[in-house]
């Protein structure tokens, strides 16, 4: 018993030596979706840390297989601090309900450790579809059942998720049409071959300041700062709709709670630096309400339920 | 046309002539070179890791230096495509096919200043293009829906199959081998994996360059182990370094040719500019009266394509800059760096910020000029790379492959599919099969199935929509006389046949 207990108190004092000397050498920041927004957010981040850590962050894409190679690759590394991840929410919240076997499982296999970025979805329509809000879109896919197509960047996506909960709440049937990534689905909505989308904030943004396309609500409860004149779906009717896209820091599950804290508090103390809000804010985020890891935890948790929901009520799962 | 463009093409000089963005263009153009010269390192991990530097940077003057890297690196991917048969990205894996057999006669010099100079006329003209018709021709890619692209996509493959080289039944045959290839991976529509084993590698498919890198490159090295007693592959009289007045005279028309095509593919979001280089070969190998020499340096054979794929590379910035619909994925990291910066990239970028939409364009003129400028002195450097004795050459250039894949997703998987695709390509050799319809196939199929399954998606079933939309009419309609053409040499041979044994 005394041994153990000795071996307890030395593991633990190893590991504050450990978290004190953290962080000794360049640290990687493992990112899952290379080329666009995450990756992009991934580097404003991991530059402001570098600043204030004194180690250099390195940005290290490891792509596939909608993020689980990434995802994985950090589940399974060393719990020292010197691999983190920019999980998202295909790899924490859908993919679990999405695909048929995870090797890891985002809740017990990770420390979550800060939101970093939250874009509401958009729901816009083509210009030429005769509806001025979501009352008329509704009673129009009402007496067209079937008619309306919504086209969104993949199968699982929260474009297409958006919409199998829209449907869901206004007991109306719509096809949807998956494209490989959002801008061709953009493309044919611009053209007409589409009718609708739940599209990124920031991607639908330039084309309805242009008046080429047109919002009727956003898919959280908050109306945005971008278009405050655009009613919430909540406010439309559907009561509790409430969808972001997000990503945030992670680390493997068993990094030591100094540093895990350490890192919030940074990754924090970086977003709220004028230059990194205003970079994250184009890129379409609201600054997140969620500032502790353990606000993030249960943020995930609650994601995870939802979707799980969604993907069940979508058919999105492949057999 | 109007007075405005000359006052809008003056203001974009202006910007782009100012002393920082010519400096910075010049960085992009010579760090495309670059990475276009080492094989696999692409475009789109150089611009990523370069982001954070742009931050400090003015929106023009990053956009400016990102879009240098950007066709820098077509510019590069020639060079070493000419050279060691290493196609970096997919619009070089034309001029591997003619650019490497010249080089392997001595002629790499005229090959790779063809290849610059066909780049640099087919900027120029691409930019006049982007500069007076952007908006009317973004208006033309919107009219390509699935329909359309598949239909355009059937003619590309009917195309490359009729005008093959060689057997026309193993052309078929590598043009499925690759639909097939093209077929692992997720499916768009259901999500299911096919053909990934429990891989998790794979549930994004095989990748291009894996593909191409081991097919061409690895294989032609594998190959070369086979000569024994002598190792050079290259002829060690080389021929004048620049082209003669002769060759000036074959290449000029390919080059205006492959301009015209590269420029109308190019500005199609959905593969178009993937079909540019294919399809300027194709089209000049049926038309040109060397077309007999195709395949075994043809010097029209690298002109053609390699205007093209440069003319496609400037037009495809018209649908990123009118609509915010990036072709690929550099295009689409560039609007992450504009977003970034506050700039939504999409119809209003002309009208409110009139700098930056015209100081990039004029930045594509003087950073294709610069790339000549740098390249052509630079070809006397690239021939004496090809007399470095071929034990130390390949070992060498192997290992950059390797890097290269390996950096594309820092996953060691990616070049042990590179060195399976090697062994495969050296059974190709050996069967005689072409690799280029293999890649068509792949590059394609993909591509064509995704298009054919959202456009009957979209008509509920009706697989007559594709003869109802003109422009997809138009497109089958060719692939259907253009196969009856193939038939009809065929028939009348037969039926030649037929009299004389009568």
């Amino acid at each position: 018993m005394r041994k153990l207990l000795l071996s307890i108190v030395l593991l633990s004092a190893a590991q504050t030596a450990l978290a004190q000397a953290w962080p000794a050498r360049p640290i990687r920041l493992i990112c899952p979706y290379p080329g666009g927004p995450v990756e992009l957010s991934s580097r404003i981040v991991a530059q402001k840390l570098q600043e204030a850590l004194g180690q250099p962050v390195v940005v290290e894409n490891r792509p596939g297989a909608g993020g689980v190679i990434g995802a994985d690759y950090v589940a399974k590394a060393a719990p020292d601090g010197y691999t983190l991840l920019m999980g998202a929410i295909a790899t924490h919240a859908i993919n679990p309900s999405l695909m048929p076997s995870l090797p890891y499982d985002a809740m017990r296999d990770f420390r979550h450790i800060a939101l970093v970025v939250q874009v509401p979805n958009v729901l816009v329509v083509n210009n030429d579809l005769p509806v001025k809000s979501v009352k008329d879109l509704i009673a129009l896919a009402r007496t067209k059942p079937g008619q309306l197509d919504f086209g969104s960047g993949s199968t699982g996506s929260t474009g297409h998720l958006a919409g199998e909960l829209f449907k869901q709440m206004t007991g109306t049937f719509m096809v949807h049409i998956p494209y490989r990534s959002s801008a061709p689905a953009v493309a044919d909505m611009l053209a007409g071959r589409v009718h609708l989308m739940f599209d990124n904030l920031a991607s639908a943004l330039p084309n309805i300041k242009a008046g080429k396309v047109r919002a009727l609500a956003v898919t959280t409860t908050r109306r945005t700062d971008f278009l405050p004149d655009l009613p919430t779906l909540d406010e439309s009717g559907l009561k509790g709709f409430n969808l972001t896209t997000w990503w945030g820091l992670m680390a493997p599950a068993k990094t030591p709670n100094e540093i895990v804290n350490r890192l919030s508090a940074e990754t924090l103390k970086a977003m709220d630096a004028p230059d990194a809000r205003e970079r994250l804010r184009n890129l379409g985020s609201a600054t997140p309400g969620v500032r502790t890891p353990e606000a993030f935890s249960a943020f995930i948790e609650a994601e995870k339920t939802l979707y799980a929901r969604l993907v069940k009520v979508s058919g999105a799962k492949p057999d | 046309m109007d007075m405005s463009l000359f006052s809008n093409l003056a203001l974009g000089f202006g910007v782009a002539l100012t002393p920082i963005n010519l400096m910075y263009c010049l960085i992009g153009v010579l760090l495309g070179t670059l990475i276009g010269v080492l094989p696999g390192i692409g475009p789109v991990a150089t611009i990523a890791m370069l982001l954070p530097i742009t931050f400090s940077l003015s929106p023009i003057t990053a956009l400016i230096m990102l879009a240098g890297i950007y066709y820098g690196a077509q510019y590069g991917g020639s060079t070493s495509a000419i050279l060691v048969n290493l196609p970096g990205e997919s619009s070089s894996v034309v001029t591997c096919l003619d650019g490497y057999q010249m080089a392997r006669q001595g002629r790499a010099g005229p090959a790779l200043a063809t290849a610059a100079i066909g780049s640099f006329f087919a900027g120029c003209v691409a930019t006049v293009i982007v500069a007076m018709f952007a908006p009317p021709l973004a208006e033309v890619a919107l009219k390509f829906g699935p329909s359309e692209y598949f239909s355009l996509m059937v003619l590309g493959l009917v195309a490359a199959v009729v005008l093959a080289h060689g057997s026309v039944v193993k052309a078929v045959a590598m043009v499925i081998l690759g639909l097939l290839l093209g077929l692992v991976g997720t499916d768009v529509n259901s999500g299911v994996l096919r053909f990934a084993f429990g891989v998790a590698e794979l549930a994004d498919g095989i990748g291009f360059v894996t593909v191409a890198m081991g097919v061409f490159g690895t294989a032609e090295i594998i190959t070369n182990l086979e000569l024994k007693d002598k190792r050079e592959v290259f002829t060690s009289k080389v021929t004048n370094l620049f082209p003669s007045k002769d060759d000036f005279k074959r290449i000029w028309k390919p080059i205006l040719r492959g301009t015209a095509l590269g420029s109308m593919l190019g500005i199609l979001p959905g593969g178009g500019a993937l079909l540019s280089s294919f399809g300027a070969y194709t089209l000049e190998k049926k038309i040109s009266v060397n077309g007999h020499m195709f395949g075994k340096g043809a010097i029209e054979g690298v002109a053609a394509p390699e205007a093209a794929n440069n003319a496609g590379a400037q037009t495809s910035f018209i649908p990123l800059l009118t609509l915010g619909i990036p072709s690929n994925a550099v295009m689409a990291l560039m609007i992450g760096a504009m977003m970034i910066q506050g700039i939504a990239p999409g119809p209003q970028v002309m009208t409110e910020k009139p700098q930056l939409f015209w100081g990039m364009i004029a930045s594509m003129w003087v950073g294709n000029l610069m790339l000549v400028v740098l390249n052509l002195p630079m070809i006397g450097l690239w021939i004496k790379l090809l007399t470095v004795p071929y034990r130390i050459l390949y070992p060498s250039i192997l290992v950059f492959m390797a890097i290269g894949v390996f950096s594309l997703s820092n996953n060691p998987f990616d070049v042990l599919q590179m060195m399976l695709f090697g062994l495969l390509g050296y059974v190709f050799v050996k069967l005689a099969c072409e690799p280029a319809p293999l890649l068509l196939g792949f590059i394609l199929g993909p591509l064509m199935e995704e298009n054919l399954r959202r456009a009957m998606l979209l008509s509920r079933g009706d697989p007559w929509v594709f003869f109802q939309k003109p422009i997809s009419a138009g497109f089958l309609i060719a692939s259907i006389l253009l196969l009856v053409i193939l038939a009809l040499p065929a028939l009348r041979k037969k039926r030649e046949e037929a009299f004389q044994e009568g």
